[in-house]
């Protein structure tokens, strides 16, 4: 595995890099983590989006945008994550490396400066960002709520989601309500910025060939100037109501949808979190996966049948597009995978199966800059950063036990399905 | 057997054609330093070949979506199926179908000649029963609906009915519920044993990989094909349009739209790709005039995009995304190719859009799976990615400009829109 280096250059400001010269392009992205708030997650993806559409120097989008190109087809752009109960906006500059400029250009050094300029230097007129770009960004950000619509996937399990934790922070939207959205004013977002800036954990990535050093000035002369005043960020685990909600919906389409939240009783901070992890493989993590084998390939139930864990939020998900009469069958059939691994009834070929796939999926990531990048930041949260090989070794020491310890611990909360009329 | 390394200078990178006595081609990619290994084999079959003959012999038409469903069964043979077998190596394996070619892949980091003993074998290996077949059509059913509720696959396919009337790249990849009805065990051993013959097909191999290591599990697994002629058949397809303008209701809160430009079909080269695809950036990147017109207007979000999008007779230019207002849309960019078609392009957006495509392709080689579903394409469609590399840096205005000449014509093109009921649009 490529080392990892960590600089602090202010309070809660931290500069990662790994240095790599496989790759011919350079990638630095600005991790900004706030708590997660109804109140505050609409503003904050907003201001998100309207820092990467301009900035003082490159004052509106088409220009910011001939800039990037003119830097070999270079990439700024705006993610906003929801971890636990953390909101995190990732802003981040790619391109090519400069060994492989036509004209020997220094893309990296100027892509730091500008991810620099983005976060520090907006466009900003009288303490208040321009609102012709303000009203752009508000209405595309609009447009993308409405489109999580569009996919009845993601919809559904936005909607298991929301319904799992109504009440609950966890249950806000990484980006907030259009309702909040609309509320938001130019000189609202000057505010949200400044206190970004101030209150904010920052992480900052950089995967490329060249050091790093150029980048970490720029960025610790920019915080050089910033009044820091960190905000705690708290996270909590799930924790089940006790009894099943059940919520169907009705709709227009032709495959109706199946999401099923379960409560993993477990932190990510927890040692038996890796055996909930692998737990989750062997259910429905892969193609050799109970769910896959049993509930698609022997009952031809579904096309896709899969589980997944979010570890920071203590929960495992599984979600399935079926016939709408087959809903009931489905779930059953679901259920009696997870009652299995429960009861050990878990083959050696499951066991070991899952373990290569996952180690697997863990030694190709370091072959990708966005491999490298999200094996780093899914740590960011841990105690530490732990190599590839500490965690294979994790992986591959779990028992049966302790598998069947984790679905033990597994609590049925919440089933969503949307039906077809 | 005929071992060509094919260098690139310019990006640093060189790889590996052979030709093996099989009759199969392979590209052997290797990455210094990589870990993983991604392996895949394609054959020059699609959705689109649904009537063909071989060696002169009888015509043969298939049902709709019979190379998809093919994809499927040959994963399982008799002893089980294939993913049962790479679950024992640790490789994450899938495999896909185009309209104009099927292939299988897996990635590892461990074990990799056990994946490709595995990937060769199966390939090579065709088991289907009437039980086997029938088991496939609960699932692939489900696979069709899930597509049926996917408005960017329903606007997709609503523009190509309304842009082709007898090429079947109008027809959804995997068929219909009541065409796959038709599939049984023998139809699918005579696409299999006409288009699955190694001559047919080519293999790319990138990442922690060596010439040696593939083709001692080559030599070992390979059975040797006789090449043999295979012919498809297409009706002629018109050089205009269906129908300028289709939509269709449906439960989604942002309209979707594409705009397809039917192109003449032909078998571009490097050379033509690359000034297709300068062109499309000067046209309609964010850089652009036009782009920045739509976004000003409120008319497109981040979801605008383009394409080249050709096959075997058919080609054809897909603007598409999100959009409240698709039929000012649709009149904005005709308006804008209009006026760049009188009055010329620009120097500026050709040596931005010149630098933009070249990054995005060097880009690309960072990866082992771009690198070889890129190959495979490339192969099939006759042409060489560094050649490619090369022929954007060399590109010239004049050349881009000939290029919009012959191509966008505004009145040939098809506007498909998805949109809820009952809104206007």
């Amino acid at each position: 595995m490529s080392n990892i280096n960590r600089l602090r250059l202010a309070d809660k400001v931290f500069f990662n890099s790994v240095r790599d010269s496989r790759f011919k392009t350079v990638k630095i992205s600005a991790n900004i983590i706030v708590p997660l708030s109804e109140s505050t997650a609409s503003e904050n993806a907003l201001l998100a989006g309207v820092v990467t559409r301009s900035c003082r120097e490159y004052p509106d989008f088409t220009a910011l945008s001939r800039k990037l190109s003119s830097l070999y087809g270079a990439d700024l752009s705006v993610n906003v994550e929801k971890s636990g109960d953390r909101q995190i906006i990732i802003i981040t500059a790619s391109g090519l490396d400069d060994r492989y400029t036509l004209g020997g250009e220094s893309v990296a050094r100027e892509l730091s400066l500008l991810l620099c300029s983005v976060i520090f230097e907006p466009n900003i007129v009288n303490d208040a960002f321009v609102p012709s770009e303000v009203e752009q960004e508000r209405r595309q950000l609009i447009d993308v709520i409405d489109s999580e619509f569009n996919d009845k996937r993601i919809y559904a399990g936005s909607r298991l989601i929301q319904n799992m934790f109504s009440g609950e922070v966890f249950g806000t939207k990484r980006y907030g309500t259009a309702e909040k959205i609309n509320e938001a004013t130019p000189e609202s977002l000057y505010e949200t910025w400044r206190r970004l800036l101030k209150t904010a954990t920052f992480e900052l990535m950089y995967i490329g060939d060249s050091a790093p050093d150029k980048a970490v000035e720029v960025f610790k002369n920019a915080f050089g100037g910033v009044d820091r005043d960190p905000c705690e960020i708290k996270n909590t685990v799930f924790v089940p109501s006790g009894s099943v909600n059940r919520v169907t919906e009705e709709m227009e389409v032709s495959q109706s949808k199946l999401v099923m939240g379960f409560g993993t009783s477990t932190s990510a901070l927890d040692s038996d979190s890796v055996a909930v992890s692998l737990m989750c493989a062997v259910l429905g993590g892969t193609a050799s996966s109970k769910l896959f084998c049993n509930v698609r390939e022997k009952q031809s139930l579904c096309y896709y049948c899969s589980s997944r864990v979010d570890r920071q939020k203590g929960i495992l998900i599984v979600d399935s597009g079926v016939e709408g009469s087959n809903i009931e069958k489905a779930e059953s059939g679901i259920l009696k995978e997870i009652e299995d691994i429960k009861n050990g009834v878990i083959t050696d070929f499951e066991l070991d199966s899952a373990k290569m796939a996952v180690v697997n999926s863990f030694y190709s990531s370091n072959d990708t800059v966005s491999g490298i990048e999200s094996w780093y930041s899914s740590q960011l949260f841990d105690e530490r950063f732990k190599t590839i090989a500490e965690r294979a070794e994790e992986i591959n020491a779990v028992t049966k036990e302790e598998i069947i310890k984790a679905a033990n611990k597994l609590t049925l909360d919440t089933i969503y399905v949307l039906k077809n009329r | 057997m005929n071992i060509q390394e094919i260098k690139s200078e310019r990006v640093r990178d060189s790889y590996y054609k052979i030709k093996h006595s099989s009759g199969l081609t392979i590209y052997v990619y290797p990455k210094p330093g990589y870990r993983s290994a991604y392996a895949i084999i394609g054959t020059n079959y699609g959705s689109v070949n649904t009537c063909f003959s071989v060696d002169g012999g009888d015509k043969i038409s298939v049902p709709d979506g019979i190379a998809h469903y093919l994809e499927h069964k040959l994963f399982e043979s008799e002893e089980g199926d294939a993913f049962t077998r790479y679950a024992k190596t640790g490789a994450s394996a899938n495999a896909y179908t185009s309209f104009e070619k099927t292939c299988y892949l897996f990635s590892c980091t461990d074990r990799f000649e056990e994946s490709l003993e595995i990937l060769l074998d199966f390939v090579q290996e065709p088991y289907f029963t009437a039980e086997t077949v029938a088991k496939e059509q609960g699932i692939i059913g489900q696979e069709i609906k899930m597509y049926d509720d996917s408005p960017d696959w329903r606007v997709m396919f609503n523009m190509l009915e309304n842009m082709y009337l007898n090429h079947p790249v109008r027809i959804d990849i995997a068929g219909t519920v009541e065409s796959i009805a038709g599939i049984t065990a023998e139809k699918l051993y005579d696409c299999y044993n006409a288009f699955y013959n190694l001559n047919n097909m080519a293999l790319c191999v990138a990442g922690n990989v060596t010439v040696d290591q593939v083709l001692a599990v080559c030599d070992k697994m390979l059975k040797p094909c006789e090449p043999h002629k295979i012919t498809n058949y297409f009706e002629d397809e018109p050089a205009g349009i269906v129908n300028p303008y289709v939509e269709q209701s449906f439960p989604v809160l942002m309209p979707m739209f594409n705009l397809g430009f039917k192109e003449k079909p032909e078998q571009l080269d490097e050379k033509k790709l690359a000034q297709t695809d300068i062109l499309l950036s000067m046209l309609a990147s964010p850089t652009s005039e036009l782009y920045r017109e739509l976004m000003d207007e409120n008319l497109i979000n981040s979801s605008f995009s383009y394409e080249l999008f050709e096959g075997p007779g058919y080609c054809s230019v897909i603007f598409g995304g999100e959009s409240r207002a698709p039929k000012q849309v649709a009149e904005k960019i005709k308006q804008y190719i209009s006026k760049v078609k009188t009055g010329g392009l620009d120097k500026e957006d050709f040596e931005i859009a010149k630098k933009s495509v070249y990054g995005d392709v060097v880009s690309s080689l960072n990866s082992v799976s771009s690198i070889s579903n890129a190959i495979e394409t490339y192969h099939f469609g006759g042409n060489e990615i560094f050649a490619y590399i090369d022929a954007v840096a060399n590109a010239e205005f004049d050349d881009v400009t000939k290029r919009l000449a012959e191509m966008l014509d505004v009145n040939n093109c098809t506007l498909s829109v998805v949109k809820p009921e009952g809104a206007e649009v």
